[in-house]
């Protein structure tokens, strides 16, 4: 075991070494700032953690040409944290204890961000979710040391609901969620604000995560005869949702609607016609026409073939808030940039953005989208204030 | 508002001929272990590694221009030598000590942990889809139900029926059955026992693999896929009589009904422990299953 850290401790210095000649007089003097990024590379939040992965390097890449964060380039070390929280916190572990990183991100499952928020806390050193939906995460389970920067379930489910009680008024509503944190608390954050609107909930069935066979609820569906299916599923699990409601025939007069994260650039290809006028609530999208926003998505299309999701986008948003945090405290020290980002505002893709200090959730304008055509189109627009919710925080 | 006739065509019938699909699959997993386990006296730990392993090799015969259809019939004929050299070398070894249930039960365990691992190094830990062969849906009496599925319902069931006709209607099948009953005496009479017990547990290798194909479009192929199916095709083969043929079909038809139709009124998730109670319950009051014979498969 000693043996094992002293190799990794020789490895890190010599990657360090390295790093440091290799660096261009661009790319600042002092020693880089470690970001750790402890992201889903493999499992089914795999292409989740691949437009992490993205956002956080041209992020990256940019402020580093830019001569970095005062003066010092980023630097980003990965760990695949599995969409696992038991993997997530020994990864935590490992880039706080070995790595010395001064911030980490990249955290995806919402169970795995509040396991890895306490591995932060006890290593007294911040972290940020970009992807995370849980509205615990910066409700009653938020800690002094996790911020979010993407929009929570509540907002996305504000925006949803507003626009749901407009289009279809008094909508009877199955909901089909993933069996964990997120997908309980983004099922139980919609239900809450749909019924405020006059829907009648007909149903609720939870999957567990990567289940291969949806056909065994769908009895419950055809049973319920909803007019509105919601869903929270994610990733490879929307691919086989979606295709399975088609296949057995239940997409017929049944609109639906779900989480910002079920369907993405990443999967909507394998679902086009499935995926037909689906609607959703959004913190982000490539369709936002703002000058910032037209810039990062073609910077982001040229560097990877591909445009930017949500996820992408919030994960380049995060490092331009730590950037901003650690210049306005001109330190990384973890109290004075802590002291820094409360009710910073910054700007990211998606215009700028306040970081709420009573419960470190980002405040920000949000919309709904409908998938058309291959296409996500914005159909209507949620002012910040009304879609962010009351401050459930009680810790700090 | 609704009437009777109306929710049975349209939430109990699918429901039920869901269950005949997942029935079906079931029945080709349980099929292998309870061939292995009544002719040969082996419990097959790593049968759903076999399993993963045919869904395998079809995704890289697939990934090499091979036809879907091709797979089907060369994955199940790959399979064989491999069964055939696993017996071999690794049963045939612990086959003749006096505690062999102990000892395969434990060496095939094993063996799926080694494979399963060794499929998350070779073909990476993330899920693989495989395209449907079939695609579209088939719409039966206002009820839709995807073609592939319907097929491999229609092969399962000609799988089951041809794997019964070779036990019992052949003169190979009656081999196997004699070297099974009868060691010794059948051994006297010619028959070449090392070879067909070699042989016996390729075919459940071989039909294992086959499953594996089959399914791979429905339930796509990760490394621990043979998990998923394992644990419902031991309750198949507990509930309906270890090395029952007939046993495995009628069990698997009925407790995927029960599955199906509980699934109307409570979690799908929760199905299952309803399913390992019925086998409880079957190992309390008749440990030899429904249809079997304890102490001689």
């Amino acid at each position: 075991m000693k043996r094992k850290s002293v190799a990794t401790a020789a490895a890190g210095i010599a990657t360090l070494a390295v790093a440091l000649a290799t660096s261009t007089p661009a790319m600042g003097q002092g020693n880089p700032i470690r970001i750790g990024v402890d992201t889903p590379i493999s499992g089914t939040y795999a292409p989740i953690g691949q437009q992490v992965k993205w956002g956080l390097e041209l992020a990256t890449k940019e402020i580093n040409a830019a001569g970095g964060v005062m003066g010092r380039p980023l630097q980003l070390i990965y760990e695949d944290g599995e969409a696992n929280p038991a993997v997530a916190t020994q990864k935590a572990e490992k880039l706080f204890q070995v790595d010395k990183v001064d911030f980490l991100t990249g955290t995806v499952n919402s169970g795995a961000t509040l396991a890895v928020g306490q591995v932060a806390e006890r290593n007294h050193r911040l972290m940020a979710t970009t992807v995370s939906f849980a509205d615990s995460i910066t409700g009653d389970k938020c800690s002094p040391n996790v911020y979010r920067v993407n929009a929570k379930a509540g907002q996305q489910s504000a925006a949803l609901a507003a626009w749901l009680a407009k289009a279809k008024p008094k909508a009877r509503v199955f909901f089909l969620g993933p069996d964990y944190e997120m997908g309980r608390s983004t099922v139980a954050a919609f239900k809450a604000a749909a019924e405020q609107k006059g829907a009648t909930t007909v149903g609720e069935v939870f999957a567990p995560l990567g289940n291969k066979d949806y056909s065994p609820f769908f009895g419950q569906i055809r049973a319920a005869r909803p007019d509105v299916l919601y869903t929270s599923v994610a990733g490879n699990d929307t691919v086989r949702l979606f295709t399975q409601l088609d296949e057995f025939g239940l997409l017929k007069n049944l609109q639906v609607v779900g989480a910002s994260g079920t369907v993405t650039s990443q999967n909507m290809g394998a679902i086009e016609k499935a995926a037909e006028g689906f609607v959703t609530g959004v913190g982000y999208s490539p369709e936002i026409d703002t000058p910032a926003n037209h810039k990062f998505v073609a910077a982001f299309r040229a560097a990877y073939k591909t445009p930017p999701d949500l996820y992408g986008a919030d994960s380049y948003g995060v490092l331009y808030f730590y950037k901003a945090a650690v210049e306005k405290a001109g330190s990384t020290d973890t109290d004075k940039v802590r002291a820094a980002m409360a009710d910073l505002v910054w700007a990211t893709p998606q215009g700028s953005k306040t970081m709420r200090a009573g419960d470190h959730q980002a405040m920000q304008v949000m919309y709904t989208v409908k998938f058309t055509h291959g296409e996500f189109k914005i159909i209507s627009e949620v002012p910040a204030a009304e879609a962010i919710g009351p401050d459930d925080c009680k810790r700090f | 508002m609704h009437g009777l006739l109306e929710t049975l065509q349209f939430v109990y019938a699918p429901q039920v001929v869901n269950g005949l699909s997942i029935g079906v699959a079931v029945i080709l997993m349980a099929l292998g272990l309870t061939i292995l386990f009544g002719l040969l006296d082996v419990i097959n730990m790593a049968h759903g590694e076999f399993y993963a392993l045919g869904a395998y090799l079809a995704v890289s015969l697939l990934a090499a221009g091979v036809d879907f259809w091709l797979c089907l019939l060369v994955v199940p004929l790959l399979m064989l030598p491999l069964g055939y050299v696993t017996e071999r070398l690794l049963i045939q070894r612990v086959f003749n000590r006096k505690d062999r249930h102990v000892l395969t039960l434990l060496l095939t365990f094993g063996l799926g942990i080694v494979l399963e691992d060794a499929y998350r190094i070779v073909f990476g830990p993330n899920t693989v889809r495989v395209d449907s062969p079939i695609s579209g849906a088939a719409n039966v009496l206002g009820m839709y139900f995807p073609n592939y599925r319907l097929f491999v319902m229609g092969v399962g069931a000609l799988i089951i029926a041809l794997v019964w006709v070779v036990v019992f209607r052949t003169r190979l099948g009656a081999m196997v059955r004699a070297a099974a009953h009868d060691r010794q005496m059948a051994s006297s009479l010619g028959v070449p026992v090392s070879r067909v017990y070699s042989g016996t547990f390729a075919f459940g290798v071989a039909l294992a693999g086959l499953a594996g194909v089959l399914l791979a479009p429905i339930y796509s192929v990760f490394p621990t896929m043979g998990k998923d199916f394992i644990l419902l095709a031991f309750t198949v083969v507990i509930v309906g009589g270890m090395g029952s043929i007939k046993g495995a079909v009628i069990a698997g038809l009925v407790l995927m009904q029960i599955q199906a139709l509980a699934s109307l009124y409570i979690s799908p998730v929760w199905t299952e422990p309803l399913l390992f109670g019925v086998m409880v319950l079957v190992l309390m009051w008749r440990p030899q299953g429904l249809f079997g014979k304890l102490g001689n498969g």
